[in-house]
């Protein structure tokens, strides 16, 4: 679903990714932690190009991005974003946040995007939501809203970018309900969290991002039962010290 | 001769001041409605990748924020036709300057407004896969149009008073026409303080009609 190699990014003299080989298969669930600055946004937000790769292949879905004559609007239907900030359009209702997608980009016709649009809200907990505003919402509520907005597209794959870090504690639980939800039905994502917990039960893979590369990559039992890089075990020795 | 203050006169003044009140609503509307136009562009070329259309558009408001309304309307309306041997009329002048003028301002505005909107506003935009130009049309304009209204109602009514300037190119409008009275029956006082009136109740107008609006866009958002 998605080939990322030898992937470099580097903001202005400021090297931010230094080579990083990842593949992601249809269904899978990974999860990539690592500390702030480490470099694993910049990953996440090289998959649809919301940061131009500076060298290096991405492949998603068969769509080279990294090639010029690639549409990378289509692409970016493919894979769906749930930002850390929610980015939830302020001055539209929450139906129409969900809905602008398909109507504008897909050529959905407005009375079947709406069906469409309710039967997500309805999957993501806020059925009686749709013509609220975001403003109206909590953080938690609003990190649902975003997530079927990027549902609505179709995706083959959603990214996640940190999606609980803005949230007060007690709204955690509930976007993190709808996101195993959706590993359960086999859809594809790459999470980046600090949520280990998520990350352990729910996480087909787990990779660690550290100074713009993968130091460690392992199935979540193995990664965090026996971490072998000493970065990774320092960085989880000091998550766990504060749960 | 002590002076009489003739409280008639101002009732006789106001129907006779109709002919020019119309020229300026005409000059107003029409160039600021081009200058909105202008002022979009202009605002949305300083925020182009391209440093030459941000150059372009910076000198734009350079040249116009730097040098007097009153000199902008003589060279365009006496100098470029002498150079171009053409004749504009007093309207299209009136307009074209109000336009040029209230264009430079409108940009630095729109400029200020479109770039207040959060990042993460594009970003969510494009990553549902609308182009850079959609995501603008539908994301970023209207929220920006929101902050844009206050400046723009103070640009309007800046822009409304301007317009007396343009009596130098002998312009009918509303303060040529007071003076044209005055030379009639020599009640400065009386004609100018109507005038004076006539421009206030406009400028009130747009501070109202804009908060109106201003104030029906923000229940929109909280329904």
């Amino acid at each position: 679903m998605i080939t990322i190699e030898k992937l470099h990014k580097s903001f202005g003299a400021l090297k931010v990714l230094k080579g990083i080989d990842l593949h992601v298969s249809t269904g899978e669930v990974v999860c990539i932690i690592g500390p702030s600055g480490s470099g694993k946004s910049t990953v996440l937000r090289c998959i649809n190009r919301l940061e131009e790769p500076t060298s290096g292949r991405v492949v998603v879905d068969g769509h080279d991005i990294t090639d010029p004559a690639t549409n990378i609007n289509l692409v970016r239907t493919e894979a769906g974003m749930v930002f850390q900030q929610f980015n939830l359009f302020p001055h539209m209702s929450v139906l129409d946040n969900v809905t602008l997608g398909p109507i504008k980009v897909r050529k959905v016709p407005r009375s079947e995007a709406e069906e469409q649009g309710r039967k997500l809200l309805a999957k993501v907990g806020l059925a009686d939501k749709a013509s609220n505003f975001p403003e109206q919402l909590s953080g938690g509520q609003k990190q649902r809203v975003a997530i079927a907005r990027a549902l609505a597209l179709n995706p083959k794959v959603i990214l996640f970018d940190e999606p609980t870090s803005a949230l007060d504690p007690e709204l955690v639980g509930e976007v993190l309900e709808v996101m195993k939800k959706l590993a359960r039905e086999g859809m594809t994502m790459v999470v980046v969290t600090h949520e280990m917990g998520f990350a352990k039960e729910v996480a087909d893979r787990v990779i660690f991002v550290d100074q713009g590369v993968i130091q460690e990559e392992a199935a979540p039992h193995e990664f965090f039962a026996n971490p072998k890089n000493p970065r990774l075990r320092d960085f989880l020795s000091k998550v766990f010290s504060h749960n | 001769m002590a002076f009489q203050f003739e409280p008639s006169v101002i009732i006789e003044t106001l129907p006779m001041l109709g002919r020019g009140l119309v020229w300026t609503l005409k000059i107003a509307t029409g160039g600021l409605g081009l200058g909105f136009a202008l002022g979009a562009v202009a605002g949305m070329m300083k925020l182009s990748r391209s440093w030459i259309v941000r150059k372009l558009a910076g000198t734009y408001v350079e040249i116009v924020r730097g040098t007097p309304m009153l000199v902008q309307a003589m060279f365009l309306y006496f100098g470029v036709p002498m150079a171009l041997g053409l004749r504009i009329s007093p309207l299209v002048a009136g307009i074209l300057i109000i336009a040029v003028n209230s264009g430079a301002y409108i940009a630095e505005i729109v400029r200020g407004a479109v770039q207040s909107i959060n990042v993460g506003q594009m970003e969510a935009g494009r990553s549902i896969g609308l182009t850079h130009g959609q995501t603008m049309g539908y994301i970023i304009w209207p929220q920006a149009f929101r902050r844009m209204i206050p400046p723009l109602g103070n640009q309007f009514i800046i822009s409304l008073k301007d317009t007396s300037l343009l009596m130098v190119i002998g312009v009918g409008e509303l303060l040529r026409t007071g003076q044209e009275i005055v030379a009639v029956n020599f009640r400065a006082f009386e004609v100018y303080f109507t005038v004076g009136l006539v421009y206030l109740s406009m400028t009130m107008t747009i501070a109202f009609v804009l908060r109106r609006l201003e104030n029906y866009l923000a229940t929109r958002t909280t329904r």
